[in-house]
């Protein structure tokens, strides 16, 4: 984890506000009008439970006295201040670093604060409302959770490295039933937030660019519990321009980063835990058309063509067998099976702790097994919704939590598996 | 006759038989120095992977850590210096045995090429090694990058820069081992040019019709309005 080192300004509006009760950051820099135009009527419309809490809103922002103008003396009275906080050096990083940096910056603050417990939602203002902060309050002042996660409303085709990679490797790891372990919304109680800050302090500084808000809660406190909380919300993510094979390398890349980091800790986890969801599931996204997966298809066929040499060095015999065996299948009948695509991912897990080969080439040549797992996916659940869907995605969390013991073997026996 | 022959023989034989016993003490000299220096360095790697091991080299070099192992993956900073130090013995061990040797025999011309060319070998040895490295890591680059956006020639151009790095090293070690003279230098132009020729008359000749339709379709091409996409990977 890197270390966060809050700027001069950051400390001195720090000191200034003294304590806050609720810490509620914007994961990105906002407009300060604007803000303030969102946060009042919301503040006026929390519930008496949140009433009578001093919350402290922050963003990335430029200094108290331009931005603000001196908010956080003026709104002292009504228990609600503004504070704005430089932006991280390292938020101008692709895609997720940014986020994760200006997370990890809100939780900083949150520590600094001595508060209760700190929202994080997305620099969009999407999720910028009452309900919203309502449900992850409760999550974490009123039920104790260490972390409360959302669930975003999510269609067939949506979030599929989340699906197919993220949540069942989360899951299998670390024990906790959570739908989205890296998200733009979600709430850290304050005994969380001053671990964060502890062990970002400890580290020298070269470590994990994104922040894993599950890992740190699953690791750190694992006798508490996480939750989750609908949130019925939908993000725009700026998806132009973005390579699959770079973002899938940065998630990919720094989730397996966490797997070596907290090896002992997730060696001693069977099983899985349900989490409690609060809050109302939203009604079902229609899910339009059925994606053509033939595009998916020929990049695996194209990858299977090429990359034999790559995967024979990462992947067991028994592995690139099957995956021979799929590349003769006709294409409406092509399915890789879930045991098959959970071995793929433990044996890249493997292959990037060991550095079989170089860390940038091993996750690229993920994507095109990725694609494969998407394009036969996105064929099994072309004609399912709502709950069948639901039970696909928990029949794959259990195909990763039973190969596990996979996992367990060859991470502690890597060279038995080898010819 | 056939005693002088014999005799012939016998004093070709024995003059022989002299010269290989004059030479004998410098060999011996220079195995044993060798392989005493091969013993030396053996262990001072080992003892300086254990002391690098104990002070956690490795995890305070940090990013630098992350840099070689991309290049290298199996290497690690530690096991990099360990090497270096060893090495360094074994041509120290190369050196102090020519000199060994040289002592040994009344033979200076050996001496004197060995000591003379054991820079250039070193060097040869240093730019082969950074070559193929450099070709296997490139090379596997392009193909991944390649398949990633989905070139059906991919493993084509993969195989192009691999072998374009190590022809260009070969070139290089061949020029600094000064073998081959002028004929190394005529020949790697000739091939490079050929290559980068060939490559334009491709292009330019046989592929002119390719372009110029491929050119005519896209300025026909109605501008399209971009369709939400159905699939969403993040």
């Amino acid at each position: 984890m890197a270390a966060i080192e809050l700027s001069e300004e950051t400390k001195r509006e720090v000191e200034r506000i003294g304590s806050a009760d609720l810490v509620v950051g914007i994961a990105g820099a906002v407009a300060a009008d604007e803000l303030r135009s969102r946060v009042e009527p919301i503040v006026a419309e929390l519930g008496s439970g949140l009433a009578s809490l001093r919350i402290v809103f922050t963003w990335a922002g430029p200094a108290s006295g331009e931005a603000t103008g001196g908010d956080a003396e003026e709104n002292a009275g009504r228990r609600m201040a503004l504070l704005p906080f430089t932006p991280p050096a390292s938020a101008s990083g692709e895609f997720w670093a940014g986020v994760s940096a200006h997370q990890r910056t809100i939780l900083a603050v949150a520590a600094s604060l001595n508060a209760r417990a700190c929202i994080v939602l997305g620099a969009d203002l999407a999720a910028l409302q009452t309900h919203v902060l309502q449900l992850f309050a409760y999550a974490v002042l009123d039920r104790q959770c260490v972390a409360a996660m959302p669930v975003y409303p999510a269609g067939r085709y949506d979030g599929l490295i989340n699906t197919g990679i993220l949540s069942p490797l989360n899951r299998a790891l670390f024990g906790k039933r959570i739908h989205y372990p890296i998200a733009f919304d979600f709430a850290a109680s304050g005994g969380m937030c001053g671990q964060f800050l502890r062990q970002s302090a400890s580290s020298n500084g070269t470590g994990q660019p994104l922040l894993w808000p599950v890992t740190l809660a699953a690791t750190q406190f694992p006798q508490q519990g996480i939750g989750e909380v609908h949130v019925n919300v939908h993000h725009r993510v700026a998806a132009e321009g973005l390579e699959l094979s770079a973002v899938l390398s940065q998630i990919v890349g720094s989730l397996f980063q966490e797997m070596e980091q907290y090896a002992p800790q997730w060696q001693r986890v069977r099983g899985s835990q349900a989490t409690p969801v609060w809050g109302n599931a939203p009604a079902e996204r229609s899910g339009g058309e059925a994606a053509d997966p033939q595009p998916m298809l020929d990049s695996f066929l194209l990858g299977s063509r090429n990359l034999d040499e790559v995967w024979r060095l990462i992947l067991p015999p028994n592995v690139l067998m099957e995956l021979r065996r799929l590349t003769r299948v006709a294409p409406d009948a092509f399915r890789m099976p879930d045991e098959l695509w959970a071995c793929i991912v433990y044996d890249f897990a493997l292959a990037y702790r060991l550095r079989t080969i170089s860390r940038v080439h091993l996750l690229g040549a993920l994507t095109p097994l990725y694609l494969g797992w998407v394009a036969s996916y996105i064929q099994e659940v072309s004609q399912l919704g709502g709950a069948a869907l639901e039970q696909r995605h928990e029949q794959l969390a259990r195909a990763w939590e039973e190969k596990k013991p996979y996992l367990l073997s060859r991470w502690r026996w890597p060279d038995r598996f080898n010819p | 006759m056939w005693e002088q022959v014999e005799q012939s023989l016998h004093s070709s034989m024995v003059r022989v038989m002299n010269q290989v016993a004059t030479l004998l003490p410098g060999i011996l000299a220079f195995i044993v120095a060798f392989l005493l220096f091969l013993l030396i360095g053996w262990l001072v790697a080992l003892v300086v992977r254990r002391l690098l091991m104990l002070f956690r080299f490795d995890e305070r070099m940090g990013r630098g850590a992350n840099a070689i192992a991309e290049w290298s993956p199996r290497a690690t900073p530690s096991m990099l210096v360990s090497r270096v130090v060893f090495w360094c013995f074994v041509t120290a061990g190369v050196m102090v045995g020519v000199s060994a040797f040289e002592a040994g025999t009344s033979e200076h011309v050996v001496s004197q090429w060995i000591l003379g060319y054991v820079p250039r070998i070193a060097g040869a040895a240093v730019l082969l090694l950074a070559g193929n490295v450099l070709a296997r890591f490139v090379s596997r680059s392009v193909l991944i990058t390649g398949v990633n956006l989905n070139l059906s020639y991919a493993r084509l151009l993969s195989m192009g820069a691999r072998w374009m790095i190590l022809v260009l090293t070969g070139a290089m070690v061949l020029d600094h081992l000064a073998l081959g003279g002028e004929i190394v230098e005529l020949g790697f132009g000739i091939l490079f040019g050929g290559i980068v020729l060939a490559l334009s008359l491709a292009v330019g000749l046989g592929s002119r019709d390719l372009v110029s339709r491929s050119l005519e379709r896209e300025a026909a091409r109605p501008v399209d309005v971009p369709q939400p996409e159905q699939i969403h990977h993040f």
